[in-house]
């Protein structure tokens, strides 16, 4: 690894977590952060982890508050709350999208989808038009993505790149609605490495952009300054701008000391980003200029996965088992 | 008993007994009469009432010096009718009280008359009976404009006797007599209130003598104590009801402001007074003079009666004047609140009783005059409190401390108005925190030390009622009275209860931090604001004061305990023991070897760092206080909050442990004090309940601060106390945290593995006792088995039949046939057991091998840092990562591929220590290898018999004549010492490993040379106890050796045609030598 050189100064001595979660027996492959469903509810983190449970954690008290075991003991690779707070979305390895109900303490696997492929790639939803939300989901194709209106389970569209691209699988998904247009936006990270963005309505890929060497393995998107980042299993992470004609154009990549990135977040604010590294380190960075303003270390195994709460709070889920939260740079 | 009923009878009777009186007037012809009179009935005598007072009256108005005896008989005659009839008519009422009074009086002295203190008692008890007989409504046309001169006469005759006689008895009855004339009496035959316009009339002609009657009785009420507490008592009340009867609001209120001029004559109208407010006001300033001299001498009176008096004084005037005594609210508040904390029970439920009857009535509260007299009065005790609780002594800052209390429970919420004001804040501040002040010279508390470990096993205990009221017994700069504190404690409870609680907490934590000066009392204050504001032991007398709410509590506390925890507040200097230097004893080695022959002196040395500035003993004193205050701090704050407080234990309860495992005893017993308290106010069973459930918490603690260990020099201890008190079903926990512990271990190798080892040691400990090996169990088992046989009778034990040598003689063949090779049916064992293990078929990578069980990845990942931790420079690591080894070896006897590599690696290691450690090391090597003996004995006999046993026995042999040759001064040393320790090690170790007989002989030989007489005493104990195991193993070999050492008596042969047996190497059979001693006591043994 590099040494630092003159022009970057050393950052100040990195922070402790707040507090580190305990408990989970297993890795930790997804985090998401939600406030309960009451108006004072208090904020909750859920974490997936390779056993197969989900693991709901009540923050005031740092112990869990609930265990939800619906994947057979397959790892749960994604959870997403839906906005009208006591319904959860889990997504495991034994290729099944489970839908929650948590409701006055319920914890009942309500409706669940088969998912066609294996795949590591995390899902993606749009409530834009609450009650009715879009949902992406790696498709049954290796190549392919399946988008599907719910909360009726339509299938709308598969977006299947041109057989000549050979992209490969799709890694990661983020799916979003331009504030100016009704049209849903799909940007997919690709095992080639390279990020393609996709009109849903047009069923047509927009815009393609190769930005790194290795498959995408997470990435974020700030509709604000329709920019967005990825990482991948390689040493860098990439910057790319969303150009008026829906071009997407490489910004500008940043070189990581220790190759992988699990995974890509955003604050909520867009003032700072996080990555969850394979060498057991999350880095945070400037979101704007993308200057390094920490590097983390904690875990003692790769960390899996990085979110962040509504307040700022940012948790992350490691391969030794740990959720380190951590309050950075309150916003 | 009467015997004349009719008024003719009684006539009959009485009219030559008056007539001879009208005539005669001596003694004799009064008592005459009132004998006669005794045998009339009240009705006769009620008829015949004017007939007979005539000539008593008569006798007293006739002019002339009259003999003194001869007015008292007739004053008493007269009583006595009067006491058995109704005054009908004004006149006579009138002219008998003018009679009555004059008979006291001297006309020309214009004072008392120099008379009998017999003629004074009759003539007041005259006066009072003739008070009662008056009949109906005619006492109250008495009470008239005209009676003020002869009304005022009679007074200032009563108060003159109550202030200047010598006699208890006329000063009380004078008093009651005053009562009488003033419309106090008490008595049944009051029956009937006054209307408005009666009180009015009456309360008109009294206010004439409101000067004289209040003067005279505030002499009397502050004269001497001694004069007995009756008089001073009744004076009070005489003085309370008369002051509150003519300044009662409700009449003053009424009254108009121009004089309606009665139809008096001239002289009487210029007695008469008109209450219109400038006489209010002027009389209102005197009496305030004279209610406060009264308050302030009855106040400290020694008898209770008299202060409760003083309260009921208060109560009434407070009540009934409010207006019109304003000015003297000071004062009586004052008083009042001054006897709230009063010794007598009786005063203080009154006075209680006082204070909740005013806060029902809104006295205060609702009086905006009270409310802000009493925010001056606290104001002003503010002012002067810090001068007070300088000069004054015990008894004088308990009574102005009472008076505070006094202010804040009649202000209650209104307390805000003087906290408010930052001055007023200031002072009361400034003076709580200076006689606050702790005395901090006591060098007991830096020395005491805590040895024992383990008091936190200890199940809390509820000794008290008001658990949270326990705190330890301190000692003050200013004060030593312990009731002292208390009420300092009460007073600050109050302020939390009734103040802002925002406000409050915040101007004491600014103090906290402005001064270590004040940073104890501060923090005493501060608990003792929240225990309040949670009303743990507040009597709330304003209902509906809305108190902090249990959200606003614990948001407040957790920022004082942030406060209490930080770094610079928590971790402060209290031993001279640098942390990193002096935990343990610093052995100096003299670079020896191990059994090497000479002898060495091997010292320890208490190393201290002296070379730096050392704090002083106060200033330790000092900061071990603060931390206690703060502990205890943390056990209200738990009670304070009760469950709530299970929210807080995430950053609390990781300190706490912290100080429990501290070594300045003081504050371990306080921290674990608090640990109790924090049980009892969050509902948890005992101190492992309390430390189990929040393990979680504890953990990340520890995570943490192992990350910054030089901050955190204690982490270690607190996993320590952690692990002791958890069980099994933390172990997950557990395994992760000890994950961080071997990380940090390995980056801080040099400097404090001491720590980390003891961490370790506990670590293992709890391993074993979490995961009994099912052998140890089984073994357990047998054992307890066997000592119940070996208890049974033996009866069989010395019958050997035929079959029992025929039986052993054919397992003796058979075995000899295996030992030679000629396996049969082990083989068939053999494959048994070598069936491959059954493969997981849920595993799906079946080439790699199921993971370990937790805890013995634990102990292999620990047992590694032992190998390298074995030789470790200071001898203490040394001793316990041997321990630590010892229990590695237990977990892991089950799990032989972890435990065999690793104890090999373990070994050259484990040997050094053997041959080349000091006695303590080898004492504890031999342990270990006797553990490792009993878990894989194969593995380590050859190891042994090759590495070790030679070197052992070898240096036995060469330091043997060393040792026989030495005087007593050898067992000081480091040689003696070490023969010692291998001596006593080979015995149990020989017997676990199960040696051959080659290298039993060896064993034996080196050690038969120390059963010598020669040999130092404890050398031979130890030898003996070698061959004492030796038996065990091979009973008929080392009875061979030890009869050729020396044979008690001529072995005979069995048959004369075998040859007699000689065994002894030199000397004849029984001929004594230095081993015979030691010899027959082994041989004893084995018979």
């Amino acid at each position: 690894s590099a040494l630092p050189s003159m022009a970057t100064p050393l950052p100040p001595p990195a922070p402790d977590p707040q507090f580190v979660l305990r408990g989970t027996q297993s890795p930790v492959h997804a985090l998401h952060f939600s406030r309960g469903a009451q108006a004072q509810g208090c904020l909750l983190l859920f974490s997936g982890s390779q056993s197969g449970l989900v693991h709901i954690w009540n923050l005031q008290t740092r112990r869990t508050a609930a265990t939800l075991d619906g994947h057979g003991g397959q790892c749960v690779t994604w959870l997403q709350m839906l906005p009208q707070g006591h319904q959860l979305l889990s997504q495991g390895r034994d290729m099944k999208l489970c839908l929650w109900d948590l409701a006055e303490g319920r914890s009942a696997v309500v409706d669940s989808i088969h998912l066609e492929s294996v795949g590591f790639c995390r899902s993606a939803i749009l409530t834009g038009g609450w009650p009715h939300w879009t949902l992406a989901v790696p498709g049954k194709g290796s190549d392919e993505v399946q988008i599907l209106e719910m909360p009726s389970k339509t299938s709308v569209c598969t977006l299947k790149p041109d057989a000549d691209a050979k992209l490969g699988m799709p890694m990661c998904l983020g799916l979003w609605q331009a504030r100016s247009s009704p049209r849903p936006l799909l940007l997919a990270g690709y095992e080639d490495g390279s990020v393609a963005l996709w009109d849903i309505s047009e069923r047509k890929m927009c815009s393609h952009v190769t930005c790194h060497e290795e498959p995408v393995m997470g990435l974020d998107f700030d509709p604000q300054q329709a920019r967005g980042i990825s990482g991948s299993a390689g040493k860098a992470l990439a910057v790319w701008n969303l150009d008026r004609q829906q071009a997407l154009k490489v910004h500008g990549t940043h070189r990581l000391t220790n190759p992988g990135v699990a995974e890509v977040t955003i604050r909520p604010d867009y003032k700072i980003l996080a990555t969850a590294g394979w060498d057991h380190r999350i880095r945070v960075f400037h979101w704007r200029t993308m200057k390094p303003l920490a590097v983390l270390a904690f875990h003692s195994a790769t960390v899996q996965c990085v979110a962040f709460a509504p307040n700022g709070l940012l948790a992350a889920g490691s391969k030794d088992q740990r959720i380190s939260v951590w309050s950075l740079y309150p916003p | 008993m009467a015997v004349f009923d009719t008024p003719e009878e009684a006539f009959g009777v009485l009219r030559p007994v008056c007539v001879q009186l009208t005539k005669t007037q001596t003694v004799e012809n009064v008592e005459h009469l009132q004998t006669q009179l005794q045998a009339v009935s009240d009705s006769a005598l009620q008829e015949l009432q004017q007939y007979i007072l005539f000539p008593l009256r008569f006798t007293l108005k006739t002019p002339g010096p009259k003999r003194e005896r001869l007015v008292q008989s007739v004053v008493e005659c007269l009583t006595f009718v009067l006491s058995s009839t109704c005054v009908k008519e004004l006149e006579l009422l009138r002219e008998l009280f003018s009679e009555l009074s004059a008979c006291l009086y001297s006309p020309n002295s214009q004072k008392l008359a120099a008379v009998s203190e017999e003629l004074k008692l009759a003539v007041i008890r005259g006066l009072s009976t003739l008070m009662h007989s008056a009949y109906g409504d005619i006492i109250l046309t008495f009470y008239e404009p005209s009676i003020l001169p002869r009304l005022g006469f009679a007074v200032s005759l009563l108060l003159g006797l109550a202030e200047q006689e010598k006699s208890k008895q006329i000063k009380i009855a004078a008093l009651k007599c005053l009562q009488v004339l003033l419309f106090q009496c008490d008595c049944p035959d009051h029956p009937r209130s006054l209307d408005e316009l009666e009180q009015k009339q009456l309360g008109d002609l009294f206010a004439s003598f409101l000067p004289g009657i209040s003067t005279a009785l505030t002499r009397v009420i502050t004269g001497d104590f001694k004069q007995g507490h009756s008089i001073v008592v009744s004076s009070l009340m005489i003085f309370y009801k008369t002051v509150s009867f003519i300044m009662a609001d409700e009449q003053l209120k009424r009254m108009s402001n121009v004089q309606t001029t009665p139809a008096v004559e001239n002289r009487v109208a210029e007695l008469m007074v008109h209450r219109e407010a400038d006489w209010v006001k002027n009389t209102g300033d005197k009496l305030t003079i004279l209610i406060k001299k009264i308050t302030e001498c009855v106040s400290v009176h020694p008898h209770w009666k008299v202060r409760l008096e003083l309260v009921r004084l208060v109560e009434d005037l407070l009540l009934r004047c409010s207006q019109s005594l304003v000015e003297s609210a000071g004062p009586l508040l004052k008083a009042l609140v001054g006897l709230v904390n009063d010794e007598s029970p009786e005063v203080q439920a009154q006075c209680n009783k006082v204070l909740r009857h005013f806060a029902d009535q809104k006295v205060v509260v609702g009086n905006k005059a009270f409310a802000d007299i009493l925010s001056e009065s606290l104001h002003s005790l503010a002012t002067s409190l810090p001068r007070l609780m300088n000069s004054q002594d015990d008894q004088g800052k308990f009574s102005t401390l009472s008076v505070l209390l006094g202010y804040l429970k009649l202000l209650g919420p209104k307390v805000n108005f003087v906290l408010n004001s930052a001055a007023h804040l200031q002072r009361l501040s400034k003076a709580l925190i200076q006689v606050l002040e702790l005395d901090v010279a006591d060098i007991k508390i830096v020395e005491e030390r805590r040895w024992n470990d383990d008091d936190l096993n200890a199940s809390p205990k509820t000794s008290a009622a008001q658990p949270w009221n326990q705190i330890q017994r301190r000692y003050f700069h200013f004060f030593t009275d312990e009731r002292i504190f208390l009420l300092l404690r009460q007073a600050c409870q109050l302020l939390g209860y009734y103040g802002n609680l925002y406000l409050l907490v915040d101007h004491f934590m600014e103090l906290y931090h402005e001064s270590v000066v004040y940073r104890k009392q501060a923090a005493m204050i501060l608990n003792e604001l929240i225990a309040g504001a949670a009303g743990l032991e507040v009597e709330d007398l304003h209902e509906k004061h809305i108190k902090t709410s249990p959200e606003e509590l614990r948001e407040i506390v957790t920022s004082i305990l942030e406060e209490y925890t930080s770094q610079e507040n928590w971790y402060l200097v209290t031993s001279i023991e640098a942390e990193d230097m002096g935990e343990e004893l610093m052995v100096k080695e003299s670079g020896l070897q191990a059994i090497t022959p000479g002898a060495h002196s091997y010292q320890v040395t208490s190393f201290l760092a002296f070379s730096k500035p050392s704090p002083t003993i106060c200033s330790m004193n000092s900061n071990i206080w603060q931390i206690c205050i703060q502990l205890e701090g943390i056990g209200q704050f738990a009670y304070a909050l009760g469950k709530d407080f299970r929210l807080l234990l995430m950053s609390v309860l990781y300190p706490v442990l912290e100080k429990a495992g501290d070594q300045t005893l003081l504050i371990s017993q306080v921290a674990t004090n608090t640990m109790v308290a924090i049980c009892h106010a969050c509902g948890y069973d005992s101190l492992r309940h309390l430390i189990n459930q929040n393990s979680d918490y504890l953990v990340n603690g520890i995570s943490l601060n192992l990350r910054h260990l030089a901050l955190h020099p204690h982490t270690p201890k607190v996993l320590e106390v952690m692990l002791r008190n958890s069980d099994a079903s933390l172990l997950p926990l557990v395994a992760d945290v000890v994950q961080d512990v071997l990380a940090t271990l390995d980056q801080f190798y040099d400097k404090r593995a001491a720590s980390f080892v003891s961490v370790l040691h506990a670590l293992l400990a709890a391993l074993a006792q979490w995961f009994p090996d099912p052998d140890d169990l089984r073994q357990l088992q047998e054992q307890s088995l066997e000592e119940e046989r070996s208890q049974r009778p033996v009866t069989l034990e010395n019958t050997t039949t035929a079959e029992d040598i025929e039986q052993f003689l054919l397992n003796y063949l058979k075995e000899k046939d295996v030992a030679d090779g000629n396996i049969s049916d082990f083989d068939n064992e053999e494959e048994e057991q070598s069936v491959p293990p059954e493969v997981d078929e849920n595993d799906t990578r079946p080439d790699m091998e199921p993971p370990l069980p937790v805890h013995i990845q634990i102990a292999t990942d620990v047992m590694e840092r032992c190998i390298h931790l074995m030789s470790d420079k200071s001898l203490q690591i040394r001793l316990k990562v041997l321990d630590v080894l010892d229990l590695c070896v237990v977990v892991l006897q089950s799990h032989k591929n972890q435990l065999l590599p690793l104890a090999h690696r373990a070994w050259p290691s484990l040997v050094h220590r053997l041959t080349q450690d000091t006695p303590l090391a080898v004492l504890r090597a031999f342990k270990v290898l006797g553990t490792l003996a009993g878990k894989c004995g194969d593995f380590l006999r050859r190891r042994f018999c090759k590495d070790v046993l030679p070197k052992l026995a070898g240096s036995l042999v060469t330091q043997a004549p060393i040792s026989a040759r030495a005087g007593p001064v050898y067992s000081h040393t480091l040689a003696f010492k070490l023969q010692l320790a291998v001596l006593q090690g080979l015995g149990p170790l020989c017997e676990r490993l199960d040696l051959g007989e080659g290298d039993l002989n060896k064993v034996a030989d080196a050690c038969l040379i120390y059963l010598s007489v020669k040999q130092p005493v404890k050398l031979q104990e130890a030898a003996r106890s070698v061959f004492l195991h030796l038996m065990k193993v091979d009973p008929d070999s080392t009875w061979l050796l030890l009869n050729g050492l020396y044979c008690p008596a001529q072995l005979l042969p069995p048959h004369p045609s075998l040859h007699p047996l000689r065994l002894q190497l030199s000397g004849a059979c029984g001929q004594q030598n230095p081993y015979s001693a030691n010899v027959l006591l082994l041989l004893r043994e084995l018979q």
